[in-house]
């Protein structure tokens, strides 16, 4: 099985590049931040110094993790589900679940090894640029040398290789369990109920969520910088319960849309009309990033702008407290928007090749490659402004009770061109990821592609 | 009904005519992605699948097109339809020659007419019944003529399942759905690529039943493509296909007939014509089969 998987990553680069690539950029900042426990284990190491350096450490270490896991397992479902074909074929000629387990774990070991492997020098890199960051900013102190020892690689190694092996069970559990027929035909289509303990699930989040938000409002307010506490959380939570309840969102726009889509767009309109209320799961699935990305990038930002905007105006200058929450901040919500884009694109790209048979069907139907883009694109369009919507909801449970807290103000007194960037980013991630997938996919015959499957 | 005739512009008396149509594979760019691409393993990649082949049916005809697998005949048909773009030779449905172009360009053709029944239906899932009907109609642009659509969809026997979507429907009855689909935009020539090969005996002979009335009833056109010799019986005259050439023509069939020249098609490829001439016995252009009809 081990050589089979061997065999299948050497044929099937493609389906593991998304994998690959979380894996790489996970492994990079995993390392880079881990390696600050081995230049804290250095000379002309002071006590606040160490502690500054084994913070930035963990924290990271902890959010590493778990974006890891969910990044990794994700696009490894992905790229396990699209081989439903070939594993149902394995299972015919003998494979059984165990072992074609096993082999999806070998990929996922290979894929992961690899990739940490590969990650070291830029982590070294990484890790350089962070302390000479944390250096000029006054954090540490300027006579401390950096270090790559057996902790920063041991730590970024063993996450990594952790996660992977913990994502790619659960990967190869749900796709092991599938019935090949169902893998192939309906299962796209089925819209499932969400279950009620992922309804409960998503209300308690935004529960807790909005009671951050008050929280900062009521207890916090006037507390100074510690209202980031409570005010950071919020809206991470309230983003992740509105992601859990995507399926939810995408049927409400769905319906709303249905009626200006038929009247405004044309044929295009009517067909994205019809595959928003027809493919809610897909949708869902791609709308989850797309939230967690606007949500937690536009609530954070935000943020430090609020707080720099106040401590500038208090006529106070940072404690080397402040700046290391402020460099955490960044170096978490990068960390976040980068595996939500990755994650994007990934769905984006496994859902659209995985239509391609229908695209076929439409063009023999009399359907332009033009009218098929035009349909991916507003589909794309759509998805894209639902995501940045409620997204931007989940951004302001942090930011207007943060603002009311530290400034006395309700809307903050930051410019429109940190939000006008997230946007830009969703919108250009989004469409760019549906339509040049389209676009590939429509240079195959579409009577080849319609016989293939 | 199957369509509305006064809607009708005239039509040419010949539905479709091949001259000297070629179809080579596996030139240029794909046996460029071969490791070796030295001449002599470019001219061992090419097969030809169609080989010169020349003809003409009148409008109001029903043609069965049969041969061994590997003969051509799919590709016949995708080149006839202007869904493949054949490597030399001239297609002509209703008067207009079909000439190379974009894939948009080919679409805007085969919109005004053609019309195409598979053997996988390839209806659309997300789409009912009457949505995948009227898709066609959309797609080009033109007027949704709701009542119309309900009317084929009525003849074709499904005017209770317009709300129902392809996976909630019998292999048959999503055929069915798919030849509305065709007719709806009044193509010039209907083609269909074993249209029953995914069928029970029954389902076959409803919708083979359902083709030969669209014939006979309203002067449809139909070119299809079959192994079946009892679905090739429906025609009123079956092309024989072997080596990407024409191999005989068979008037009409019954499917004995048809099961006895095809048993034998490997005799009369040894002495068909040379390549590039026109089947027809004496050498001359191909004559339109079933003048009467």
């Amino acid at each position: 099985m081990f050589t089979l998987a061997l065999r299948s990553l050497r044929f099937r680069v493609g389906a593991f590049a998304a994998s690959f690539l979380s894996t790489l950029l996970g492994a990079t900042v995993l390392m880079s931040f881990a390696s600050m426990l081995d230049t804290a284990a250095g000379d002309h190491v002071d006590a606040a110094s160490e502690e500054t350096l084994g913070t930035m450490a963990t924290v990271v270490g902890g959010w590493g993790l778990l974006l890891v896991v969910f990044a990794v397992s994700s696009t490894l479902t992905l790229a396990v589900r699209q081989r439903a074909q070939e594993m149902a074929l394995l299972k015919s000629v003998g494979a059984t679940p165990a072992q074609l387990r096993r082999m999806v774990v070998g990929e996922a070991l290979v894929v992961s090894t690899s990739a940490a492997l590969l990650a070291v020098a830029p982590a070294m890199l990484g890790g350089r640029g962070l302390l000479a960051v944390l250096k000029e900013t006054g954090q540490v102190n300027e006579e401390i040398d950096y270090a790559f020892g057996a902790t920063g690689l041991s730590m970024g190694l063993g996450i990594t290789f952790a996660a992977a092996v913990l994502a790619a069970f659960l990967g190869a559990r749900r796709a092991t369990a599938m019935r090949a027929r169902d893998a192939l035909t309906d299962a796209q289509l089925a819209n499932p109920p969400m279950g009620l303990a992922r309804r409960i699930g998503a209300v308690l989040l935004l529960l807790v969520g909005a009671s951050q938000g008050v929280v900062t409002m009521t207890v916090m307010n006037g507390e100074g910088s510690d209202a980031m506490q409570t005010a950071g959380t919020a809206s991470i939570t309230f983003a992740l319960g509105l992601a859990l309840l995507a399926p939810l969102l995408v049927r409400t726009v769905g319906a709303v849309l249905t009626a200006p889509l038929r009247w405004f767009a044309g044929t295009s309109g009517y067909l994205t009309a019809h595959n928003v209320r027809r493919r809610t799961q897909q949708l869902a699935n791609a709308l989850m990033p797309v939230i967690l990305f606007t949500g937690i990038s536009f609530g954070t930002l935000y943020m430090q702008a609020v707080e720099n905007d106040a401590t500038d105006a208090a006529g106070l200058t940072k404690s080397t407290e402040d700046k290391n929450i402020e460099l955490l901040n960044f170096v978490v919500i990068g960390m976040i928007a980068l595996f939500a884009c990755i994650m994007l694109i990934n769905t984006l790209v496994a859902t659209t090749t995985f239509r391609t048979r229908e695209f076929g069907q439409q063009r023999l139907v009399g359907a332009t490659p033009g009218q098929v883009l035009g349909t991916v694109g507003l589909e794309g369009l759509v998805l894209a402004c639902s995501g940045i919507g409620f997204g931007s909801l989940a951004g302001l449970v942090t930011l207007i009770p943060f603002t009311i807290a530290r400034t006395d103000r309700v809307v903050p007194d930051v410019g429109p061109a940190m939000y006008g960037g997230i946007v830009a980013v969703a919108l250009l991630v989004t469409l760019a990821s549906c339509v040049l997938t389209a676009r590939r996919s429509l240079r195959t015959p579409a009577m080849e592609v319609v016989s293939a499957a | 009904m199957f369509r509305q005739h006064e809607e009708q512009p005239a039509r040419h008396p010949e539905a479709l005519r091949l001259v000297s149509v070629r179809k080579v594979y596996g030139s240029g760019a794909r046996a460029a992605d071969a490791q070796q691409s030295t001449r002599a393993a470019q001219a061992e990649n090419q097969v030809t699948a169609l080989d010169g082949v020349s003809l003409s049916l009148p409008a109001g005809s029903f043609t069965a097109v049969m041969g061994p697998s590997g003969s051509g005949k799919s590709t016949l048909l995708q080149c006839a339809a202007g869904l493949d773009q054949p490597s030399s030779g001239v297609v002509v449905v209703d008067g207009a020659e079909l000439v190379g172009g974009s894939e948009t360009e080919l679409t805007k053709f085969r919109r005004q007419r053609i019309g195409f029944v598979f053997q996988q239906f390839n209806l659309l899932p997300t789409l009912t019944v009457l949505q995948n009907v009227t898709l066609p109609l959309r797609l080009a642009g033109r007027r949704v003529d709701r009542q119309a659509a309900v009317r084929v969809l009525e003849e074709v026997g499904l005017g209770e399942r317009l709300g129902y979507r392809p996976a909630e429907l019998s292999g048959g009855q999503q055929q069915r759905v798919a030849i509305a689909r065709a007719l709806v935009t009044n193509p010039r020539v209907l083609f269909g690529d074993e249209p029953t090969g995914a069928l029970d005996t029954r389902s076959a002979r409803i919708v083979l039943d359902l083709l030969r009335r669209a014939v006979r009833d309203y002067g449809q056109t139909v070119v299809m493509v079959t192994h079946d010799p009892v679905a090739a019986s429906y025609a009123d005259s079956v092309l024989f296909l072997a080596d990407g050439r024409l191999a005989g023509r068979l008037e009409r069939p019954t499917a004995e007939a048809v099961a006895e020249r095809m048993a034998h098609l490997g005799d009369e490829v040894l002495a068909a014509p040379a390549p590039g001439q026109s089947y027809g016995g004496s050498g001359g252009p191909w004559q339109p089969v079933n003048q009467g009809v």
